[in-house]
């Protein structure tokens, strides 16, 4: 008992100078994080209440006006409409996608590794350079894509409306028509995507446990459906998670093909006029600092609400282990 | 329940041959241990029974019927795996419904929102609950019920492992190693309850294990393999007292069974060029080995069999085992001598030893027992 009283009596008091010295050695980080990492955000939040153009000596304060804009202008309600349209559309069937790709790759030997390298070729390809080849093919009258529909015309294809319509008034101008428009985008964007999230579901599945699926097999679970609800869906659970996650930010962040396609003015009829295009036509090509910093802050606070979801959705529902 | 049988079993990956023609026979109701080496093939058997593998020929028979070409979903066994292999994401109780889920429940009715209003699925989760609560009243794992297996620990785990396998009526248990993530206390504590387990419930239980005291404790029956073969399947008793092999001999009994050479001149035989006072046993000249249990040797002050120096002491209160070193090339002998002895048996000092001649177990050079010999030379009691 003495020993322990002296121990209790002995413990140093919180030291000053040691802590002052953490601070010390901490602060290069601080002030970077600070300046790299918040103060833009920070700025972009000031400007977007203000008229402030580059070049200009100083600005108007306007309040909320940019932001009115945004809600009430209908160029910015088909800036939503296309952003969500992406986003809702591309995130579902890329993960879907990978998922699916990923367990078929799983299941096969060696040769799931020639798949895999195949699938990520996307990936790994400049996004501009691939768009320029994704406009040739779909060029209405040369491209490939067209020509390959109109060679059905003449077969029973043509029982399908779609392939009767084309043989008839000529196929979709694609890139060049409002109602096809934001789904190419949106295909591009998926197959573009999926070979990324299936190698995140990839080494998602090295890491279940094969004895489970052993367990699984004398529990009783005939079918492969069975064995992936009850072992392979629960272990990709933070795996799912994080390639949602990602997946959401990436496809608000779409920008490239939209560029690359229509680099002046998002889309027939603006129909693929995402957020990331709006910021830089506004705040990079028309030099209108605060309606483009109005758009940055939004779309900042969807990004964050998204993730915020999230990490509600593992906290509660993932079991990590 | 039902007994099993599996008949002329092989099983080979690639050029290694894992099962070389296995053939048991298991009762209804037996509690049999697999035991031997690791990579002798005692797993594989237990998974080509549990369906898990297929074997190369040969067939497996639960009951009357012959299942070798069923999958293991459909065969009725539980088995119990040495990883426990719980479900992480699913509660104990949620882990031990699983099998009366899939078996019972279709799979609309397993459905997570559609499957509560589904018909009949009420009744069905009331009956489950039941077994399950029944469950894990008999393994005393009812506090844990509501806990992750995460957040168990390993002995835990295995009760729920347990859980899972007697939750259903199957054909049959089977327990890969169960005991072997466990700490030595606990697995002499499970060992005792697996055992009762077995005795309450009356049914069939094939368990796999590396361990020679567990195997010697638990069963009815040991089948000891080596090398993808069965070298005998007997009762405890049989096998440490009558083994047919020097393997078997060797790998069952703590510390190892003493082997000595002895040599055959003319009709007699001799041990260390002293001739033993056996019958004589005719006159073709074989290399043969004695093996003597260590409880066979005895410390003995006037004309011993042999002599040695003792080279180590291990002490276990209750009993003292001695390593005693016969000659300089290092052969060394085990004695169990009784705390009474602890005087004579000095690190270092020389002593006689003497042993029970009955309890000799004399092998050919391959191994083999040779119990004709001990027959002739008067060893064992005729047998009418």
């Amino acid at each position: 008992m003495a020993v322990l009283d002296m121990g209790v009596a002995a413990h140093p008091k919180p030291n000053n100078h040691e802590a002052r010295t953490a601070w010390g050695l901490a602060a290069p980080a601080l002030a970077l994080m600070f300046l790299i990492l918040l103060v833009p955000v920070i700025v972009a939040g000031v400007l977007s209440f203000t008229n402030y153009s580059l070049g200009n000596s100083g600005f108007d304060w306007v309040g909320t006006q940019n932001y009115e804009r945004l809600f009430t202008r209908s160029t910015y309600e088909k800036m939503f409409i296309a952003t969500f349209t992406y986003v809702v559309t591309v995130v579902p069937i890329s993960v879907g996608l990978g998922l699916g790709a990923a367990l078929l790759v799983h299941s096969l030997g060696r040769i799931g590794d020639i798949y895999k390298t195949i699938y990520f070729l996307p990936v790994m390809a400049t996004l501009l350079a691939m768009a320029i080849a994704w406009e040739f093919m779909l060029h209405p009258t040369i491209g490939m894509v067209n020509r390959t529909l109109a060679m059905a015309c003449g077969s029973w294809f043509e029982v399908i409306p779609f392939f009767a319509n084309g043989c008839n008034d000529g196929f979709p101008l694609w890139l060049g028509d409002r109602d096809y428009a934001i789904w190419v985008v949106c295909f591009i964007g998926v197959w573009q995507g999926f070979g990324f999230n299936m190698v995140l579901f990839l080494s998602g599945l090295t890491s279940v446990h094969r004895e489970l699926y052993h367990a699984a097999e004398m529990d009783g679970a005939r079918s492969g459906w069975d064995r992936f609800w009850l072992v392979t869906w629960p272990a990709l659970g933070p795996t799912t998670v994080f390639v949602v996650t990602i997946s959401c930010i990436r496809a608000f962040q779409v920008f490239d093909t939209i560029e690359a396609f229509w680099p002046q003015g998002g889309g027939p009829n603006k129909s693929a006029y995402v957020m990331m295009f709006a910021i830089f036509e506004k705040g990079v090509q028309q030099n209108l600092i605060g309606i483009g910093s109005a758009i940055t802050v939004l779309f900042l606070i969807f990004v964050m609400f998204l993730t915020l979801i999230q990490r509600r959705l593992v906290e509660r529902k993932v079991h990590y282990g | 329940m039902a007994g099993l049988e599996v008949t002329s079993l092989t099983k080979q990956f690639g050029e290694t041959r894992v099962l070389k023609g296995v053939t048991l026979g298991i009762a209804d109701g037996e509690f049999v241990s697999l035991v031997g080496p690791s990579g002798c093939g005692k797993s594989t058997l237990l998974r080509i029974i549990a369906g898990l593998e297929t074997a190369n020929s040969g067939t497996v028979t639960i009951g009357k019927a012959e299942v070798t070409d069923t999958r293991a979903a459909d065969r009725n066994l539980s088995m119990v795996f040495q990883s426990y292999a719980l479900y992480p994401h699913l509660t104990v109780a949620e882990n031990i419904a699983v099998p009366l889920r899939m078996r019972e429940m279709t799979s609309l009715q397993r459905l997570p929102v559609i499957g509560g209003v589904m018909p009949g699925a009420r009744h069905q989760k009331h009956s489950i609950a039941q077994s399950v609560a029944r469950a894990a009243d008999m393994l005393e794992i009812g506090p844990l019920l509501g806990r992750k297996p995460g957040q168990l620990s390993g002995g835990q785990r295995q009760r729920v492992a347990l859980g899972r396998a007697l939750v259903r009526d199957p054909a049959a248990f089977l327990l890969d190693e169960p005991l072997s993530n466990l700490d030595a206390k606990l697995r002499v504590q499970t060992r005792t309850e697996i055992a009762e387990l077995h005795r309450k419930l009356g049914a069939t239980f094939v368990y796999v294990t590396h361990d020679q005291v567990e195997a010697m404790t638990m069963s009815d029956r040991i089948a000891v393999m080596m090398d993808g073969e069965i070298l005998q399947c007997a009762t405890p008793e049989i096998i440490y007292e009558d083994p047919d092999d020097i393997r078997v001999a060797e790998f069952i009994g703590s510390p190892k069974i003493n082997i000595l050479p002895i040599e055959q001149s003319g009709a007699e035989l001799y041990l260390f060029g002293r001739p033993l006072k056996w019958r004589e046993i005719g006159e073709s000249t074989r290399a043969m080995q004695m093996g003597l249990r260590p409880e066979a040797l005895r410390l003995m002050q006037s004309a011993p069999h042999f002599k040695g120096r003792v080279a180590h002491i291990e002490n276990l209160g209750a009993e003292i085992f001695a390593q005693i070193a016969l000659n300089d090339e290092g052969l060394r002998v085990t004695l169990r001598a009784s705390p009474a002895e602890r005087p004579m048996i000095e690190l270092g000092a020389e002593v006689g030893l003497g042993f029970d001649a009955a309890a000799a177990l004399i092998f050919d050079a391959d191994g083999k027992r040779m119990r004709k010999i001990e027959i002739i030379a008067g060893l064992t009691p005729e047998v009418a």
